[in-house]
């Protein structure tokens, strides 16, 4: 238990702490995923869904362990798949909050193919990348948002291909829900992945976390602090896709954080959409 | 009278001739007969060569049959493209289009000298019946309905149906066409050992396919989910899906691509719901890495893999057996997934059910192999019998169990109770990696191989199984058979014929393919001297697996030939007497 009290915590009395499982991270000390597993306590706590109706579905690297630090039903699966198999268990039950979280290499590489589809198809699910330009578990590897011309263990001389824009890919997409966040911001994090979770539809939350071994110094912690620039100070009107479009186009120059885009009206889900199919089509029963 | 009769047609894409099949074994079926209609094509979509096999007779069919009773040739050209998939004996009627130009006694079929050969004015008779060459398979049917006395009202029907929406003139010019047809058999009679003798009393009949079959029984059994991408020949399991899952309360995706739809499968399943993917052998490969996770993962999934000519494109539009290697060993690490096989389309729903069951008890990946022939020909069946059919779901945490779950807990099957999101107290993290009961990720050496002993040793009852072996024939006998999936009907036709020869002989058809099961062939081989396995592979992949597992007898050869070669009856049985005589002439 871990509430206050003895009692079991109930909806109305969950904490950050009701989501947190006793596995101990596999994270070097300082990783920027510390901070995006808090937040994600904080949003689940305040969303108030019990645990055990939460589905948590990863790929494979660094940030695709976070499943086991939840105390969701969690599903750390193959490297790229991690839609896929979120959408087949929405659509299994689409009771379920549905969360999907990878990295960029995860997200962006091996499993870009999925991406543009589980967009398309809009199934209520957030999807959460932690994009730190960089394959860690394997030991620092170019990664698809590698800046042209960075050094890594697989690009000795630098790298000789252009890095590929997230934000800008998702929002081409049709994306109805496009945000991005820094661990150094907790608060706005939090807010934002709850903002995401609330989103009826396919949210994509693109998170920039450093990686404090591989990752190059211009985008640790200290860094990133005093570089943001909060949208919502901007007065970015989230309403407006092609204002949003401009904006990601910095992407990897300019750190903008918060919510780029939501779609004002958002356009029915594909699970909403398969449970009225199967109400239509049910047999009807006989007086 | 014949009992069985088998005609093989080609011609031009657009001839009608597949059409001409159809009605065929539609007329089949509504006058009570068994059948099986097979379609031959080259892979483009209109044009080029098409042609269909079509085998009648009073009793359930096993396979397509070997030489062609009739042989109708819309031109040569055409038909001569399928070689031995349409054989021509001495005991054939060759029927051809006279506009064709050939002399009967010059056709071009290397010398054989068939039965009877009739050089026909078709396409002068379509023209004159209906105006147009497109009623020509209609005289086709005419043909077949005098001279082979198939059915002659029920093909009548057939065409009032087909037609009756195209207007009063097209109907009555193909009616036309279908009488000059008959007329022009009766006026030039080839003899009543030529007709198929009346159909047997019997009951309801359904006309069907291998496809068909796998998606009904997937609903049968509860399947709730199927995730798919389209790829021939296994498209129609989705498209049959897509049209009824829902009415099951379940849902469909056709995914971006193999491995997505097979993920959404896994997905559904980790979710609870028993679920399905289907593909043919290029997306068995694409699918590999899930299969492995479904494994480690310890979720049930069925996996129907339709199998067509191979590597790679191959043959997309003929049968072979080649994928065994693949389907029980494409797996890493140490896996052991099992692999069944239908015999035919009738046995499609059995083993597809039986797929369910297995997966569900065990908590297991199990791949369902078929191939181009059951999933596409079509074939009369009798209705299946649902009442013998047993159904089987995952073992649930009991509420004792809930109160300090541990998803991978060692029991003494193996199988551990499993929750799924939604069920309260049953959390766990499921993982690809290497993790102890409780699921938490380990790299311990110690863990590992506990809990491979439980994922492999979890499957050993399969191996008893003895429902899922068809073993028939002489049990004491010196020689033996064994064949499987849609080849295992030739050998039984060809075991039976070798038995009313006098031939001592016995058949092993094996259901279940891998985990190979011991016990019961080293039982089959007790009493063997010889023995052949009949396959659609170069390679004689059944053969080589069982050698792998099992102590075989002195001379265990296969018959064994690449995809989209026919295997017939006669052939097994020429092999067969063989080896009755003398062992040595066997290779």
């Amino acid at each position: 238990m871990s509430s206050a009290c003895d009692c079991p915590p109930t909806p109305e009395t969950y904490q950050a702490r009701d989501f947190k499982s006793d596995l101990k991270p596999i994270w070097c000390p300082g990783c920027g995923d510390y901070g995006v597993v808090t937040a994600i306590y904080r949003a689940l706590a305040a969303i108030k869904r019990p645990p055990h109706e939460i589905a948590f579905i990863s790929g494979i690297g660094c940030s695709s362990r976070i499943p086991g630090y939840t105390t969701a039903y969690g599903f750390n699966t193959v490297h790229g798949r991690a839609l896929p198999i979120a959408q087949g268990i929405k659509m299994a039950n689409p009771d379920l909050l549905v969360l999907a979280a990878g990295g960029d290499g995860d997200g962006f590489s091996i499993g870009g193919g999925h991406v543009p589809h589980a967009i398309r198809r809009n199934l209520n699910i957030t999807y959460i990348v932690m994009d730190n330009q960089i394959y860690g578990l394997t030991k620092g590897q170019l990664s698809p948002t590698t800046p042209r011309g960075t050094k890594t263990s697989s690009s000795a001389y630098g790298s000789m291909e252009n890095p590929m824009n997230p934000l800008l890919f998702v929002l081409a997409c049709g994306a109805g829900f496009v945000a991005q966040g820094v661990p150094a911001d907790m608060d706005g994090l939090a807010k934002m992945i709850e903002a995401a979770i609330r989103y009826p539809g396919f949210a994509f939350v693109n998170i920039q976390s450093p990686c404090v071994t591989f990752g190059s110094a211009d985008t640790q912690m200290k860094v990133q602090k005093a570089s943001m620039k909060k949208l919502e100070a901007e007065g970015h009107d989230t309403s407006n896709r092609l204002r949003a479009m401009e904006l990601a186009q910095d992407y990897g120059k300019t750190l903008y954080t918060g919510i780029f885009y939501r779609n004002p009206e958002p356009p029915p889900t594909y699970d909403s959409l398969i449970q009225k199919l199967q109400a239509d089509m049910a047999p009807k029963a006989t007086a | 009278m014949l009992n069985n009769l088998i005609i093989g047609m080609a011609g031009s894409g657009g001839d009608g001739i597949v059409s001409a099949g159809e009605s065929l074994i539609g007329a089949s079926a509504r006058e009570g007969y068994y059948a099986i209609l097979t379609k031959s094509f080259g892979s483009q979509i209109r044009g080029g060569e098409s042609s269909c096999r079509l085998r009648v007779s009073n009793d359930p069919v096993l396979n397509p049959g070997g030489a062609l009773t009739a042989a109708i040739v819309l031109n040569w050209e055409d038909f001569l493209r399928f070689g031995g998939e349409l054989p021509v004996t001495e005991k054939t009627v060759v029927i051809y289009e006279l506009k064709t130009g050939v002399a009967p006694d010059a056709i071009p079929l290397g010398g054989i000298k068939p039965a009877i050969v009739r050089a026909v004015p078709m396409e002068e008779m379509a023209v004159k019946a209906a105006g147009t060459l497109q009623a020509k398979n209609n005289v086709v049917l005419g043909l077949v309905a005098g001279w082979f006395g198939l059915a002659r009202q029920s093909i009548l029907e057939g065409i009032r149906k087909k037609f009756g929406k195209k207007g009063e003139a097209v109907l009555a010019g193909n009616e036309r066409a279908y009488a000059l047809g008959l007329e022009y058999a009766d006026n030039n009679p080839i003899g009543p050992e030529w007709r198929l003798a009346p159909p047997k009393a019997g009951g309801a009949r359904i006309l069907t396919d291998g496809n068909t079959q796998c998606g009904a029984a997937a609903l049968f059994a509860g399947c709730k989910f199927f995730g798919g991408y389209p790829i021939t020949p296994a498209t129609e399991i989705m498209e049959y899906l897509q049209r009824e899952i829902w009415k099951h309360g379940g849902s469909i995706l056709q995914a971006e691509d193999e491995i997505a739809g097979i993920g959404a499968a896994v997905g559904a399943s980790f979710a609870g719901r028993k679920s399905m993917t289907a593909t043919s052998g290029p997306g068995l490969s694409l699918k590999c890495e899930l299969l492995g996770l479904a494994s480690v993962a310890e979720l049930p999934l069925v996996c129907v893999n339709v199998q067509r000519g191979g590597p790679s494109t191959g043959l997309p539009t003929k049968r072979e057996q080649a994928d065994l290697f693949a389907a029980a060993f494409s797996a890493h690490g140490d896996t052991v997934r099992p692999v069944l096989a239908p015999i035919g389309v009738e046995d499609a729903f059995a083993v597809t059910v039986e797929a369910f069951n297995i997966a569900e008890q065990y908590q297991t990946p199990v791949v369902v192999l078929t191939d181009q022939e059951i999933a596409q020909r079509k074939e009369i069946i009798a209705p299946v019998d649902t009442s013998k059919l047993r159904l089987i779901e995952r073992l649930r945490p009991s509420e004792e169990d809930l109160k300090d779950y541990s998803r991978f807990r060692f029991t003494e099957s193996g199988v551990s109770p499993i929750s799924h999101p939604g069920m309260k107290g049953g959390n766990y993290l499921a993982a690809g990696i290497e993790h102890d009961v409780y699921g938490a990720p380990t790299s311990s050496g110690e863990m590992h191989t506990r809990m491979n002993d439980k994922r492999l040793n979890k499957l050993n009852p399969l191996k008893q199984r003895r429902d899922l072996f068809v073993v028939t024939g002489d049990p004491e006998a010196e020689l033996g058979v064994i064949s499987w999936g849609s080849v295992a009907g030739v050998a039984l036709e060809a075991v039976n014929a070798a038995r009313a020869e006098g031939i001592r002989v016995k058949l092993l058809v094996p259901k279940l393919l891998y985990p190979v099961a011991e016990e019961i062939y080293s039982d089959f081989f007790r009493t063997l001297k010889r023995c052949v396995v009949v396959e659609q592979s170069h390679q004689g992949q059944l053969h080589r697996v069982i050698r792998m597992w099992v102590n075989v007898p002195p001379d265990f050869t296969a018959l064994a030939k690449s995809g989209a070669n026919p295997i017939a009856p006669e052939e097994v049985l020429e092999r067969l007497r063989a080896m009755n005589l003398n062992p040595s002439t066997a290779s």
